[in-house]
């Protein structure tokens, strides 16, 4: 039970995190873009190539896509069913960041039901083609921060290391895949069951 | 055992005094390392909470050979820190009590499952073996009365097991946290600590046949 005064936020990782499947191989198979895609997603969660270059060479990849079809698709992704109902249950003490466009995501997200937080673009003729904001998941934390309260973030990789640091409480999963080695050196809870990790958030209430 | 409870196991030091060069949670006692002891003799409880810093990859990669559901607690600064500062980060943000429990601590079976159903607070002692011990003093019905490091009926072996709430950060062990709330009820049981090449020869011998 949290004894401290301050209310608790919980913010999210997507992919991997809440979805038991990456998402970018999802697009990537359906959309036969495999090869130009795995190569670079292994890359980043292994904290090999900086993620804000692999994000803007994914856009460019993924971006020529129909948009509302990777947005159909994407709402199919599957989810942890346990840590579903967790966030649906606490849901104003529940948020997602992810680095995923808003406009390949809204509907899973959606679907979820707490706040999202994504990264922007324009989208013109069902297609991307301008990348406008990428999300910095730690000014997340920053902000729910200064709105005082207290910050669990929960993820799995490379790009969630910043958030994980400025977080008053830094939980890596390693339910879908080994967490990133990376942010293991500034991890309190590091966590392979999804059980197990809801009764970690339920202890932190 | 009561769902209130989370075990919290030390198991984030180097166990330099061992010799064996490696941490201690990873040693085998009888073909079987002591991390798996731990988590055959545990395998009823819900909550476990490893506390893990000193050859953490090598702990995980072994826990998980056995069971996924435990919660692992970084201790980041375990070289300049003991077992109170592991405790204090184990059991911060599990249930409401919480049993301490030394990574390099044997139970025999029988007085672990006595340990899980005892409720409330209280602190488990052996008969004296250690040459290097802290000792309790105990009153005639067995409640710990104090810690010794010179003088006492028996020797402070672990586990003990606290309100969550009471537990504050400590540079120093986890006796050292336990004292403010003294007396507490005592529990006697039958524990080996390895904490020397010696001890580890005898409780290889001692627990031969415990499982």
């Amino acid at each position: 039970m949290n004894t401290d005064t301050k209310p608790v936020m919980f913010i999210f990782d997507l992919d991997g995190t809440v979805t038991s499947e990456e998402t970018l191989p999802l697009i990537a198979n359906h959309f036969k873009v495999e090869e130009e895609i795995e190569n670079l997603t292994k890359e980043t969660i292994q904290g090999n190539i900086p993620f804000v270059e692999s994000f803007i060479r994914r856009v460019f990849i993924l971006g020529k896509l129909p948009v509302s079809e990777v947005a159909d698709l994407l709402e199919t992704t599957k989810l942890y069913p346990h840590l579903l109902e967790f966030i649906q249950t606490h849901r104003d003490n529940c948020a997602i960041a992810t680095g995923n466009l808003e406009c390949w995501s809204y509907k899973l997200l959606q679907k979820i039901g707490c706040a999202y937080y994504c990264s922007d673009s324009i989208v013109e003729n069902n297609k991307v083609v301008k990348l406008t904001k990428i999300l910095r998941k730690e000014q997340i934390v920053e902000n729910y921060q200064q709105e005082g309260y207290k910050v669990v973030f929960i993820g799995d990789g490379n790009n969630d290391l910043e958030a994980m640091r400025v977080a008053d409480i830094a939980i890596s999963v390693g339910t879908t895949h080994y967490p990133s080695k990376s942010i293991l050196p500034i991890t309190d809870y590091l966590i392979f069951n999804e059980e197990a990790l809801c009764r970690q958030l339920s202890q932190l209430l | 055992m009561s769902s209130i409870k989370s075990v919290v196991i030390s198991c984030a030091g180097i166990g330099s005094r061992l010799g064996l060069g490696q941490t201690k949670a990873l040693i085998k006692v009888n073909g079987r390392s002591l991390i798996a002891w731990q988590l055959e003799l545990l395998k009823e409880v819900e909550d476990i909470r490893i506390v893990i810093g000193y050859q953490a990859n090598d702990i995980i990669e072994e826990v998980l050979k056995y069971r996924n559901d435990v919660v692992f607690v970084y201790n980041h600064r375990y070289f300049e820190t003991k077992t109170g500062a592991s405790f204090y980060l184990g059991a911060q943000h599990g249930n409401d009590f919480a049993i301490e429990w030394d990574g390099d601590l044997l139970v025999h079976p029988d007085d672990v499952k006595t340990i899980l159903n005892t409720e409330g607070e209280f602190i488990c002692y052996a008969e004296k073996s250690s040459d290097e011990a802290v000792y309790v003093q105990t009153d005639d019905k067995g409640n710990v009365l104090a810690f010794s490091r010179e003088t006492g009926d028996y020797e402070w072996t672990g586990p003990a097991c606290i309100m969550r709430d009471k537990i504050k950060y400590s540079s120093g062990n986890v006796f050292n946290q336990l004292e403010p709330y003294l007396p507490l009820k005592g529990i006697k049981i039958r524990a080996y600590d390895i904490d020397t090449y010696s001890d580890y020869t005898r409780v290889m011998e001692i627990t031969k046949n415990w499982i």
